[in-house]
């Protein structure tokens, strides 16, 4: 279900917040960039939350970022997932010679990670990943007194909020507006691999066992998706999905760069080139009107449920 | 003989004094899912106060626990908890917020801090990060080998605490999707998370407790304490806070003798324990994680499934 509500005819005091866009391959990328996104977060093979799907290798990496360079834009690199104790130099390493390269700005999960990149590649802005589970106030104090440069927020923190935690911070405030609000909040759920083990038993020697946050190994096999039997007192009471929605606040836009938003967050590495480029272009629209300072009475537009990233 | 930890939790005051806590070292205080938890520990300042009182009347180290994933409205009564918790002399406060640790750390310097299973602690780099916050002890992320876990505690200096028996949080949510039953059910907030609410799929079960979800098996690490105890682990939890004052009981007997027996070099189990733990397991018995394998398996000798859930 996706927002449909007018957008209020306000004068708006112009705000200026970038647009991040997601991008699971290059083909995504060219489409964010040239629909208007600011920026683009990709993930790098194998280290990024979510598996295969929306990894880019270090080549791809590099001629996104070549991209990014020729049309004066930035790329975000994910390395959401947590390594190994062993993995963790080597990790590090990469990112030195990545910086080299050009890479100028790291998404990370792992309070230990963030720390160790904040020391070791002062040159790289850290962002805290929405799986971190940042919230509140405290949250983002915490992070930004282990040196992060901007933490991410759900899309189902208020503007309200928003507006509370920029009046005692300094770091950049992202808010995921596009995204699947989960039924378990994002970085705080283990429960498929509770159950299932699809992805590890195909390679179980090699493999670390865990949620999709490990890395590569558990997959997010969507159980919330599919019907649960609800027993009470041992009867059944109910067939359902557990609670799940897809939240696109486009509309609330300038409610949120009045709160002092920093930057605004696509979810979406699985999505298509094509459809990229459609939600971009839509927050892309939103976002200008918005910096215009420009009175808008218009609905905002309904984006079709097939734009969300179910598919992630 | 070296001396070990046995604790659990209990969520609010009338639980409290309805359990007989003589087998058990500490308790924690609270309930970390849901601020409208019935006569929750941490909206009630005053019994919190008063819990601690009686735990530490009994001889037992009191903790008092902390939301699991508050927003900014919820942070002035964390603040008004973590201040009546240090004023009564909790012995440590358990966190599972990053925010409410800097908090502390922040405001109450030098309470001890007890790091819960939700901050995610998965490295030794991160724990040690903690460290910096006033941790002293942690519980690993729930989905961590033990493996891992004696690698963290020991690069990291940092002892680990560790669930041997009772439902494994699964996840945390910032919604109560129990609301939506109130009229069909005619049962209200706050006593609908409290009833044996289960979500099953095929073979797979899970317990609701509204804002949070637990195995709907019983993590159960009663044959592999010896394991544990070579490892060097002295901290052991039994997860009770949705079970019965009888749960809290007779699980807790079982495994004191069992880590008394344990840590004098006997890792054998007594037969008849198995018992009264079938009693109180509604599904079945896992290892959780600790084992490299997905939660809901079980490794050892007991084969049979406990108490069949009757749908």
């Amino acid at each position: 279900m996706v927002s449909s509500q007018p957008v209020r005819n306000i004068a708006r005091r112009g705000r200026c917040a970038m647009l991040l866009a997601p991008a699971g391959s290059l083909d995504a990328a060219t489409e964010a960039f040239q629909a208007g996104a600011d920026a683009v977060y990709v993930g790098l093979k194998g280290w990024s939350r979510g598996g295969a799907r929306g990894e880019l290798d270090r080549n791809g990496l590099r001629q996104c970022m070549q991209l990014a360079r020729v049309t004066r834009k930035q790329v975000q690199l994910a390395i959401n997932t947590i390594p190994k104790p062993p993995e963790r130099r080597g990790l590090l390493q990469g990112l030195v010679e990545l910086a080299d390269s050009g890479l100028r700005a790291v998404i990370v999960n792992d309070i230990g990670l963030l720390r160790d990149v904040s020391r070791e590649l002062p040159s790289l802005s850290v962002t805290v990943s929405i799986g971190a589970g940042a919230l509140n106030l405290d949250d983002v104090r915490f992070y930004q007194d282990l040196g992060a440069s901007a933490v991410v927020l759900p899309g189902y923190v208020e503007p309200q909020e928003i507006a509370a935690i920029k009046t005692k911070t300094v770091i950049a405030i992202e808010v995921m507006l596009h995204m699947v609000e989960e039924f378990i909040q994002l970085g705080k759920c283990w429960i498929p691999s509770y159950l299932h083990f699809a992805a590890a038993e195909r390679r179980r020697t090699e493999c670390l066992s865990g949620s999709v946050k490990r890395g590569g190994v558990g997959a997010c096999f969507r159980i919330c998706q599919r019907p649960w039997t609800v027993l009470k007192d041992g009867r059944k009471v109910d067939c359902r999905l557990l609670p799940s929605r897809q939240i696109s606040r486009v509309a609330e836009l300038g409610e949120y760069l009045d709160a002092g938003v920093d930057v605004i967050k696509i979810q979406g590495r699985s999505l298509s080139a094509e459809l990229v480029g459609a939600v971009t272009r839509v927050y892309r629209s939103a976002l200008d009107a918005q910096t215009r300072g420009r009175a808008v009475i218009r609905t905002a537009p309904a984006l079709p449920p097939m734009w969300t990233v179910q598919g992630r | 003989m070296k001396t070990f930890e046995l604790n659990t939790t209990i969520s609010n005051l009338q639980s409290l004094r309805e359990s007989d806590l003589c087998t058990y070292d500490a308790v924690y205080l609270g309930n970390i899912y849901c601020r409208s938890f019935q006569e929750n520990f941490l909206e009630r300042l005053n019994d919190l106060k008063d819990g601690i009182a009686y735990v530490k009347d009994l001889g037992l180290r009191a903790y008092a626990t902390s939301y699991g994933a508050p927003r900014n409205d919820a942070l002035p009564k964390v603040q008004k908890a973590l201040e009546a918790a240090v004023e009564a002399g909790a012995d440590a406060i358990e966190v599972h917020n990053l925010g409410v640790l800097r908090m502390l750390h922040e405001q109450f310097p030098g309470t001890p801090a007890h790091i819960g299973g939700f901050a995610n602690v998965y490295t030794d780099a991160g724990a040690s990060a903690l460290k910096d916050y006033g941790a002293v002890r942690f519980t690993p992320n729930y989905e961590i080998s033990l493996e891992e876990i004696n690698a963290i505690a020991d690069t990291a200096r940092l002892p680990a605490e560790i669930l041997v028996h009772g439902k494994m949080p699964l996840g945390i949510s910032d919604y109560c999707f129990l609301l939506e039953y109130e009229h069909k059910w005619e049962e209200k907030c706050p006593t609908l998370c409290q009833k044996c609410l289960l979500l099953k799929q095929g073979d797979w079960a899970m317990r609701s407790v509204g804002k949070g979800v637990l195995s709907g098996k019983d993590v159960c690490m009663l044959e592999h304490l010896r394991a544990l105890v070579n490892a060097g682990h002295t901290v052991f939890r039994i997860e009770a806070a949705y079970e019965s004052a009888a749960y809290r009981r007779d699980i807790g007997k079982i495994y004191r003798s069992a880590l008394e027996r344990a840590f004098a070099g006997d890792g054998r189990v007594d037969e008849a324990n198995w018992d009264s733990i079938r009693q109180h397991t509604e599904i079945a018995l896992c290892n959780g994680f600790y084992f490299g394998r997905t939660g809901g398996e079980y490794i050892g000798n007991v084969h049979e499934p406990a108490a069949v859930c009757r749908a």
